[in-house]
């Protein structure tokens, strides 16, 4: 067709199950169903991009005049566009252990009522547990004659304890997802954990904010990875201008310790088989020896951008591919954890995080820890609430000192344009010099 | 014209569900928008979106059920996916569906003179660059959209409610070197938005803030502006007004009725038929017919916010707060425009911390209300005009111990999202700084 130079087809079907247990009343439970489709046709100038709500494949003149009013709508478009080569070739899904499918929601429910039920404390005031089950179909085809399908099937759960005294109120918050089965009934007792952190939390005091030694834990020091390092070597942002690692390839922003890694292959809760635009995924060293080294890319950023690799495009079901992160880690070193408290000496310990956010153009991020302690002596003692840290990407990557060998993937979910996708991010424990935490305790 | 458009299926859908149970209730909306996104100073993708979806909810003993499909001629399997979903609920204390109730008819948010195509788009991407040209700063990306959809709500007590809303939504970032600037505006109207000032606004901040310095830690007085203040108020203290938030335990003010909770100043509420506003509704979600809910009087705490589920549980009425976040779920309790009010001032007369925007404000403990936030596009300010910019720094504090020193609010009002908001001035607040 005139002008149209590329096009690719991303539809998505498939089922939502979900179930919310609230102080043990099953507010809702159920299935809902879904079929979204999204057409990218290349014209000269940029793209013209169709979402379509419950696509019916078609072919001939039905799918040409879909490509016309795509081709239509890049008339607007300015710029032009390049995309580069990639390899193709998709991975195999991990198998599943247990599909949830084949668990009935009565069988669901009850297991979520345990874990629900084992959050049950005298200081926990509401107890909320939250099952969400997808299951999507992917067909992907281009105008190059590619053409993928695979299945995949994401499950798991949170438990929220909230506990209170005196008006004090503070919550515990849990959460296990997966993309290897069905995962309720290794997990029962898992409200007891959130239970006792809450209740815990009735006494911990806040920190005093400054500048000191913080130890993260590998769940934390993998979100301090994805905020400080994943967004800002994200392409498409690097392209635009507006990351503080555009042109450093090859600088040195960190130790020789610190190699920071994003794998969509990696078979985690960010895992992919094959990218959002049909090329084949691959791991990128951001971060090699303390050293910007690479880029995570989409077709078109690659061809403008260069220094990395295509293969991070992920999209919602109808919704355009964006470069986005996977499975973003720190690489373990070879220090024991002991070491790294034994170094750190007096400073804090943070645990767990209530997520965090970066602007890549100004270099800052902040981050939040759900708790930690006082370290003393090595030793961790008081325990602490809300918690921030907040940094600047070209500067503080040089705080982290020791890397210790026990690196941990923890599942969560990213946003970014409007669009949230599955990621996990990990570490191992780190040691990190000069943190600056906010707080609001005062001596 | 006739508002409620007949759709045959819909009339049969209610007609099978009452078979099965007791009460049923169908969402449907059906829309398409536009968009054209920026890279640099040049459109880069244009984007056509046909939404549609359907949701069902069904009561039957107590027992609430629900299920979603963007295929409505799939309404057969949904409506047998949402009363097996029934099956699995608690059985609880449910009062009923509102019945159909004569309201006016002119839509509140539909603006009939907005062209949702590309060109129109594109004219609105040319007018935010043209304001962005007015500093030197360096366009990054920018976006504009369009939207048209009409939603309808039945149910089986014979409600056939059915309007129209329009949507425009902008936004600009530029920066300078390592200073970065954003805006945004967005309305159901096009005559309610700004394109060239939403073009300098972002080339200003970004401008304005570099060259920043840092400062000590310390204690402040800090001005709010309506954005930075929208991130705390929304993650935080608005929530701790969801009725059900409170009978579950999880809000601070569960046993606050009758007491001062803020400054004796300020006044919260949802006003839904606030002229021009964006949340301007004369239903609910669940179809009850909307009215001012007075959240907070003077710093006295009055009400709640209330959807028929909670209200039915602990013997309350609905306030009209049902909203639905799309076609999917159940409805859940929010508001339509959330104001914050009260005596209006000069609040930047005196040298004052201006804080224009945060980041991380999502981080929050929405239980505690304890935040630490680094700030963006802070500036001291005096005699109403930005002095020297701050480089960077955090803010730490707590949103709700916040709202009970608030020192004035300014008389400029701003839209964010549902939110209707002045800039807040708070003395004494704890910034630690790099």
């Amino acid at each position: 067709m005139d002008g149209i130079s590329y096009y690719d087809l991303r539809h998505v079907t498939g089922e939502v199950t979900h179930i919310d247990i609230d102080n043990s009343i099953v507010e809702s439970a159920g299935t809902s169903f879904f079929n979204k489709a999204i057409l990218r046709v290349l014209d000269k100038t940029g793209w013209g991009i169709l979402q379509i709500d419950n696509y019916t494949p078609c072919s001939g003149e039905k799918f040409d005049e879909l490509l016309r009013k795509a081709s239509r709508l890049a008339g607007i478009t300015q710029e032009s566009v390049s995309l580069g080569d990639v390899s193709r070739g998709i991975l195999p899904v991990p198998r599943l252990l247990e599909d949830p499918r084949d668990v009935s929601i009565e069988e669901k429910s009850s297991l979520l009522a345990a874990v629900e039920k084992s959050a049950m404390h005298p200081d926990v005031v509401n107890r909320r547990a939250n099952y969400v089950e997808r299951a999507e179909k992917v067909r992907f085809s281009d105008s190059s004659g590619n053409e993928y399908s695979y299945e995949m099937s994401r499950s798991g759960f949170n438990v929220l304890a909230v506990a209170s005294r005196n008006g004090n109120i503070q919550m515990g918050y849990e959460r296990e997802h997966t993309i290897h089965g069905f995962n309720l009934r290794q997990h029962l007792d898992l409200g007891k954990k959130a239970a006792e952190i809450a209740v815990a939390l009735l006494d911990a005091k806040a920190v005093k904010g400054g500048k000191m030694q913080a130890v993260l834990d590998p769940e934390l020091a993998g979100v301090f990875a994805h905020e400080a390092v994943g967004h800002a070597s994200e392409g498409d942002l690097v392209q635009e201008g507006n990351s503080v690692l555009k042109g450093r390839i090859g600088q040195r922003i960190g130790n020789d310790t610190l190699t920071i890694v994003d794998d969509p292959g990696l078979p985690e809760f960010g895992f992919d088989p094959v990218d959002a635009e049909g090329a084949a995924v691959k791991r990128t060293e951001i971060i090699r020896g303390g050293i910007v080294n690479a880029y995570l890319h989409t077709r078109e950023s690659l061809a403008a951008v260069g220094d990395g690799v295509a293969g991070h495009a992920r999209a919602m079901p109808g919704e355009p591919p964006l470069v986005r992160m996977s499975n973003t880690f720190i690489e373990s070193g070879d220090s024991t954890a002991e070491e790294i408290f034994a170094e750190c000496r007096r400073g804090i310990f943070l645990k767990g995080s209530r997520g965090g956010q970066v602007d890549p153009g100004r270099g800052i991020f902040q981050f939040n820890a759900e708790y930690g302690y006082l370290v003393e002596d090595g030793q961790c003692t008081q325990m602490i609430r809300d918690v921030s840290l907040s940094g600047e990407i070209l500067t503080t990557l040089h705080g982290i000192v020791l890397c210790g060998n026990d690196r941990m993937m923890s599942p969560g979910y990213c946003g970014k344009g409007g669009q949230s996708v599955p990621v996990s991010d990990g570490a191992p424990h780190i040691l990190l010099n000069d943190a600056v935490v906010g707080g609001s305790g005062v001596d | 014209m006739r508002w409620w458009v007949a759709v045959a299926w819909i009339e049969e859908l209610i007609k099978e569900g009452q078979k099965s149970v007791d009460e049923v209730e169908v969402f449907f909306v059906k829309g398409t928008s536009v968009s054209a996104d920026l890279r640099n100073q040049k459109i880069s993708l244009a984007t056509t979106a046909y939404d549609c979806g359907l949701g069902i909810r069904t009561i039957h003993e107590g027992r609430i059920g629900s299920s979603s499909t963007n295929n409505p001629d799939q309404w057969r399997e949904c409506l047998t996916a949402a009363i097996a979903s029934g099956r699995l609920a608690t059985p609880m204390k449910w009062d009923e569906l509102p019945d159909a109730r004569q309201l006016a008819q002119d839509p509140l948010t539909f603006d009939a003179g907005m062209i949702i195509d590309p060109a129109t788009a594109r004219r609105l991407l040319e007018e935010m660059l043209a304001g962005a040209a007015e500093h030197p700063a360096t366009v990054t990306s920018g976006s504009a959209g369009l939207s048209g959809a009409e939603v309808t709500l039945a149910n089986s007590h014979g409600v056939r409610y059915t309007d129209r809303h329009t949507g425009i939504s902008l936004s600009l970032e530029a920066i300078v070197s390592q200073s970065t600037g954003y805006e945004f505006d967005h309305s159901w109207s096009r005559d309610r938005v700004n394109p060239a000032m939403v073009g300098e606004r972002a080339t200003f901040f970004a401008c304005e803030s570099a060259e920043g310095k840092d400062i000590p830690s310390g204690d402040y007085d800090i001005l709010l502006s309506p954005l930075a203040y929208a991130e705390l108020l929304g993650n935080v203290f608005v929530p701790a007004l969801n009725g059900r938030n409170v009978h579950a335990g999880r809000s601070r003010f569960a046993s606050c009725l009758g007491t001062a909770v803020t400054d004796p100043q300020i006044s919260m509420y949802d006003d839904p038929l606030m002229p021009g506003a964006n949340g301007s509704s004369r239903w609910d979600a669940e179809g009850t017919p909307t009215r001012r809910v007075d959240f907070i009087r003077d710093g006295i705490l009055e009400s709640f916010a209330y959807d028929i589920r909670t209200a039915s549980r602990y013997g309350k009425k609905s306030t009209a707060n049902a909203v639905r976040g799309g076609y999917g779920g159940l409805p859940s309790i929010g508001h339509h425009n959330f104001v914050v009010n009260g005596k209006r001032d000069t609040v930047d007369d005196e040298r004052i911390l201006y804080v224009h925007n945060m980041v991380g404000a999502h981080t929050a403990n929405p239980m505690s209300g304890e935040f630490s936030v680094e700030l963006s596009n802070a500036f001291w300010m005096e005699d109403g005009a930005f002095q020297e910019p701050v480089r960077s720094a955090m803010l730490s504090g707590n949103v709700f111990d916040l709202h009970k020193v608030i020192g004035g609010m300014s008389r400029e009002t701003r839209t964010i999202g549902s939110l209707v908001l002045p800039s807040v001035k708070i003395p004494k607040q704890h910034i630690i700084g790099k």
